[in-house]
């Protein structure tokens, strides 16, 4: 400090709150003992505006420069002090409150004496830190009112819209050459008839035609620099080798030699390496797989508008946004090869390939052949790959897999009145609104329930499927021929994490998924200010908890680009470079990644960014050499307070 | 002709390490003897106390001390060198914060005296002799100056001017303070010389292995780990210290893939090590499961002499304050 | 252990949980021992180790760490690092001689105003009984 601490004591009466267990009096007289105490007073409501006078003509007339208010609890207050003391001229974070109500008058009222003698320990406390407390300076971002949007399914669309609405402007970057995410690839959707690319087409068609929104496909995100307010994000558009002159004409897919998989019916079919990635694809042209493709030029030959370039070259993408919102979604549970008899047997299928089946624009329109016919027998085993049922499976319960498989197995009952249905459970969780009566309309149909404790095992043999199973109800064993076993499959992080969280500073939960600031009172968003999180990234979810989340984020990041201006706290934690040794323990303490270590030289230092910095001071009590100091809140500051607590006099 | 400045050296409860540093300055001791005038060296040289007693109050120059005052003698010696001495200095660590001997300050001389003289099992005392504070031998009175209740480091006896650290301190951090000393161009009153201000990874070449968490999922003794020594020692879960202790050493521990036992001591801004140095081995272990932590850190059979291991006597406690129950 | 004394206990309170839990007490008029000196921190994560020896050396006879509970931290994951470093902390205070019941890491929200007031009896009655810290700070022989 280049000037002597002149600390103003102010003690506050609060009528009879304090007054009438406290001997303010005494205590007055007690800290005009005080070493650099210039004065000290009390008044009746020290908040009221003669209250407020007096500190301001301590400042502007006695010369103080550090203000203790010894009054109620901060949270009442302060914003109310340090703008008394900011008029007078002087910075308000030189305020140190001292609370003698809540923690001192109200709860020692029976020993007066006592409570007098703790509230002249407390302001000593409280003086003893003002004198070493430093100017502070509001730290001020300009807010870039632009969202980027990572992940085009049901999530990223909706919270696109909701901004482009409200007039904000949307980059939206999706893996796939189209957007529409996994949603579009349900049969139906449940307590409708329509299918999921039939739900879904109005909210692609709105995302493209809506002016706030630049959609980017075949993109991945590659680089994030900068903090909320003033994200610099670096996107990769990797080549389509078809552009927007593709009159859908076909005759590519006639004579592309290559044939391979098609993802988007989850390997029930084929499809060649250009292709139409699905009915609606958005945007409507076809696409060459670059992976698949082996560059013959036989497409071009026949393309007559022209719409092939194979020489297309990836495309840099530079984006500036003041907020990010991901919404990667969910990877469906790959069972390893041979779970329940998975990838040993074309009659054991996953959920999500029987909505392919089912959808009446499937690869088999809508015909549910397995092997070649209808099954007369389907088994469903429920809860593959979630609440730990498998050394594989994950121990959650992956929510959306009952409604879902009880919605297809009602229709299957529709469709195929002969078909025998058994459903093995370990439990039924179908919770939302009218979800119960899908297992109400399930138990009437003929579908049988087996709830098992020890989990079923699939027998695939020359003759045939059989499934093995405990009923834990009747307590026998079953073994169940199948012409279908369909493994509901839950929804596991995605594959695209472990990229996203080499872009993004994000973490994980303990289930793998991303992290939420909290499970519960803040969902949608990250630890870091700025970054929002929709749909499945955070943990399972239906369509309609789904859309939810991406309102939510939508909403969150309005209200952050509402503002002009990101102001950030000034109590943050800052670095001392000739003092950091670069040894990065503090770089671990950060939970929101605010935190880096720069070289400078050859040498490593800390680097604290102030606008993702939320003061905790976690990485403050880490530093093992002290270079690390969260500002009010130094080592110095506080233990200042702590040797306070004894009445020796230290002196300046 | 300038008289050449005065230089006295003084070991108190010391090992003589710190003595021999001095002398591992090796050919720059011949530039050092050059230059100074050694009115005092017992280890090597015959000067008696009643010599340095007769020199006129802050004739010299600079007193360089090592050991830690752990009898009365060492305390009477080290004030009356103060009287003498324009500059003090505490040389290594056990003059500077107590360095091994300090641990010593977790017992009563009463405790320490039976263990030393009772209890040791490699012990031959069957007639239970214990030091007695004199003793009269063929008429003559031999006396034993007693131990003080704690080893104190010579900043709590008498003003020091200067610390130079280390256990002992290196041939390079003894040459550089001395160089500083003899130039003149000394920093404030108090601070370390000869060594660096930053903590011991900025000089480590193991630093740029770390990745960019640095976390733990448990802690392993030297002798459980054949270190991989291209990859800092920390992250390999041994306990090294170099974070939270002084660089200037050039890392020698670490090179020959011993974790740093933090015999520089504590950086500047830092109250007291011991808690410093457990606070962020702590935080890195990356566990929230109360049951998996303790089973972690019971690993550690002795923390306090793992952390406090040569700065005990200069933590804020000093030693214990079990009291006068044994 | 004379009737006349008074542990003096120094409680870091977060800012989020623990203070808010001690306004809660005052504004319902929970009373408790005036024993307690609080000092504000915006964390249990910014709990220094440094700091609960100070405490002690400057005349405390118990020290009480207190935050959010675990999951409910402001800052995510603040407490697991006060509770990695108490933990280990403890281990050396036993060896110090400051015996278990004088340090304390507690996990108090901020509706908790009752549970604070009765750590806080259960503390003053179990250090009265342990006696004053301070005279032990002054070593004998």
């Amino acid at each position: 400090m280049s000037e002597e601490a002149k600390v103003g004591v102010f003690v506050c009466h609060c009528g009879m709150n304090i007054a009438g267990t406290i001997n303010v009096k005494e205590v007055v007289e007690y800290a005009r003992t005080l070493p650099h105490v210039a004065n000290a007073n009390e008044y009746v409501f020290m908040c009221s505006a003669p209250g407020q006078d007096l500190i301001r003509g301590g400042i502007k007339k006695n010369g103080i420069n550090r203000v203790v208010v010894a009054a109620c609890s901060p949270s009442m207050h302060e914003p109310t002090f340090r703008a008394a003391m900011a008029e007078a001229g002087l910075n308000p974070y030189l305020l140190e409150m001292v609370n003698i109500r809540e923690h001192s008058a109200w709860v020692h009222s029976h020993e007066k004496k006592r409570a007098t003698e703790k509230t002249k320990a407390l302001i000593r406390m409280g003086v003893a830190k003002a004198v070493l407390l430093e100017p502070l300076e509001e730290f001020r971002i300009r807010m870039q009112p632009t969202s980027l949007v990572l992940g085009g399914g049901v999530a990223g669309l909706r919270a696109s819209l909701d901004l482009a609405e409200r007039g904000y402007k949307v980059h939206l970057i999706e893996k796939l050459p189209t957007i529409g995410g996994r949603a579009v690839r349900l049969g139906t959707i449940a307590h409708s008839e329509i299918s999921g690319t039939d739900l879904l087409k109005p909210v692609l068609d709105a995302v493209e035609s809506n002016p706030n929104i630049v959609t980017y496909v075949n993109s991945e995100l590659e680089h994030v620099d900068g903090s909320v307010g003033y994200f610099k994000a670096k996107a990769r558009r990797n080549p389509r080798y078809v552009n927007a002159k593709c009159t859908l004409c076909e005759e590519c897919i006639r004579v592309c030699p290559v044939e391979v998989a098609d993802e988007y019916d989850y390997g029930l079919s084929k499809r060649k390496a250009i292709y139409l990635p699905f009915k609606e694809a958005h945007p409507h042209i076809m696409a060459i797989d670059p992976v698949a493709c082996n560059k013959c030029g036989e497409c071009v030959k026949v393309c007559e508008p022209g719409a092939i370039n194979l020489e297309e070259q990836p495309q840099d993408i530079e984006i500036v946004a003041g907020g990010l919102i991901l919404a990667t979604g969910y990877s469906p549970y790959d069972p390893p090869i041979g779970e329940f008899g998975y990838g040993r047997s074309d009659k054991v299928l996953t959920l999500f390939q029987l909505e392919r089946l089912l959808d009446p624009e499937g690869p088999t329109n809508g015909k549910l052949a397995v092997s070649g016919s209808v099954p007369k027998n389907i088994v469903f085993i429920m809860c593959v790959g979630s609440l730990g049922i498998t050394e594989n499976a994950h121990p959650y319960c992956s929510r959306m897999c009952c409604a879902s498989s009880l919605k297809n197995m009602i229709r299957i009952t529709q469709l195929y009145p002969d078909t025998t249905i058994y459903a093995l459970y370990k439990d039924i969780r179908t919770y939302a609104r009218r979800d119960e009566k899908l297992y109400e309309l399930a138990t009437e149909s003929k579908i049988k329930f087996v709830n098992f404790e020890k989990t079923p095992t699939v027998n695939v043999g020359q003759v045939g499927v059989s499934v093995q199973v405990r009923d834990a109800t009747l307590q026998e064993n079953l073994v169940i021929p199948a012409d279908a076993v369909i493994l509901a499959v839950g929804m596991a992080p995605s594959e695209d994490l472990s990229k996203v969280r080499s872009v993004v500073k994000v973490g994980c939960s303990p289930e793998g998924f991303i992290r939420e600031a909290h499970v519960k009172l803040r969902p949608v968003e990250a630890p870091a200010d700025g970054i929002f999180l929709a749909g499945a990234i955070t943990s399972p979810k239906n369509v309609l908890e789904t859309s939810m989340a991406g309102s939510a984020t939508a909403a969150k990041a309005s209200t952050l680009f509402s503002q002009e201006e990101y102001r950030v706290e000034p109590i943050t934690a800052q670095v001392t470079e000739e003092l950091c040794s670069g040894c990065a323990i503090c770089i671990a303490m950060c939970p929101y990644g605010a935190i880096s270590r720069k070289t400078v030289g050859e040498k490593y230092r800390a680097e604290v960014d102030r606008a993702l910095c939320k003061a905790c001071g976690a990485c403050v009590a880490a530093c093992p050499s002290g270079a690390m100091q969260q500002a009010g809140f130094k080592d110095t500051q506080v233990l200042a307070q702590v040797v306070a607590i004894s009445e020796r006099r230290t002196g300046s | 002709m300038t008289e050449k400045p005065k230089i006295a050296m003084y070991w108190c409860a010391s090992c003589g390490g710190c003595e021999e540093a001095v002398v591992d300055l090796a050919e720059k001791i011949l530039d050092v003897v050059g230059l100074v005038d050694i009115v005092f060296w017992p280890v090597a040289m015959d000067f008696k106390t009643e010599d340095v007693e007769k020199l006129p109050d802050g004739s010299i120059t600079a007193s360089l001390i090592n050991g830690g005052v752990r009898v009365t003698e060492h305390k009477y010696m080290v004030e009356m060198l103060r009287r003498k001495s324009k500059i003090v200095i505490a040389y290594g660590a056990c003059s500077s914060w107590g360095g091994v001997p300090a641990l010593g300050n977790l017992y009563n001389t009463k405790e320490l005296i039976s263990r030393a003289y009772n209890e040791v099992s490699s012990l031959n005392n069957p007639e239970g002799a214990s030091p007695q504070p004199s003793m009269d031998v063929d008429g003559t009175t031999l006396e034993l100056p007693p131990l003080l209740p704690r080893l104190l480091p010579i900043d709590q006896v008498i003003d020091v001017d200067y610390y130079i650290p280390g256990c002992p301190p290196t041939a390079d951090v003894t040459w550089n303070a001395l160089k500083a000393l003899l130039s003149g161009e000394l920093p404030p009153k108090g601070s370390v010389i000869g060594a660096s201000d930053k903590a011991l990874c900025d000089q480590c070449p193991l630093n740029e292995s770390k990745p960019d968490k640095v976390l733990i999922k448990d802690l392993k003794r030297p002798h459980q780990v054949i270190p991989d020594p291209a990859k800092c020692l920390l992250t390999q879960g041994l306990l090294c210290l170099g974070p939270a202790t002084r660089g200037g050493c050039e890392a020698l521990c670490v090179k020959a893939r011993m974790p740093c036992t933090g015999c520089f001591g504590p950086l500047d801004r830092v109250t007291d090590y011991g808690a410093k140095a457990a606070s962020f081995m702590a935080s890195i272990i990356d566990l929230q499961d109360p049951e998996a932590l303790e089973e972690v850190v019971d690993k550690l059979p002795d923390p306090v002499g793992t952390f406090y291991r040569y700065t005990l006597a200069a933590s804020s406690l000093g030693g214990s304050v079990r009291g006068n129950k044994s | 252990m004379s009737e006349s004394f008074e542990p003096k206990i120094v409680v870091f309170a977060c800012n989020w949980c623990t203070y808010a839990a001690l306004d809660l007490a005052g504004t319902s008029r929970i009373k408790y021992p005036p024993n307690f000196l609080v000092i504000k921190v915006m964390c249990s994560g910014r709990v220094d180790p440094q700091f609960v020896l100070e405490a002690f050396r400057n005349g405390a006879d118990g020290v009480l760490v207190a935050g959010c509970h675990p999951g409910d931290c402001h800052y995510i994951e603040g407490n697991y690092k006060a509770l990695r470093r108490i933990t280990l902390m403890k281990r050396m205070l036993e060896k110090f001689g400051i015996e278990k019941e004088r340090v304390r890491l507690e996990w108090i929200s901020a509706s908790e105003a009752t549970r604070f007031a009765q750590i806080a009896n259960e503390m003053v009655e179990q250090i009265k009984a342990l006696g004053p810290l301070a005279p032990r700070l002054e070593v004998s022989a």
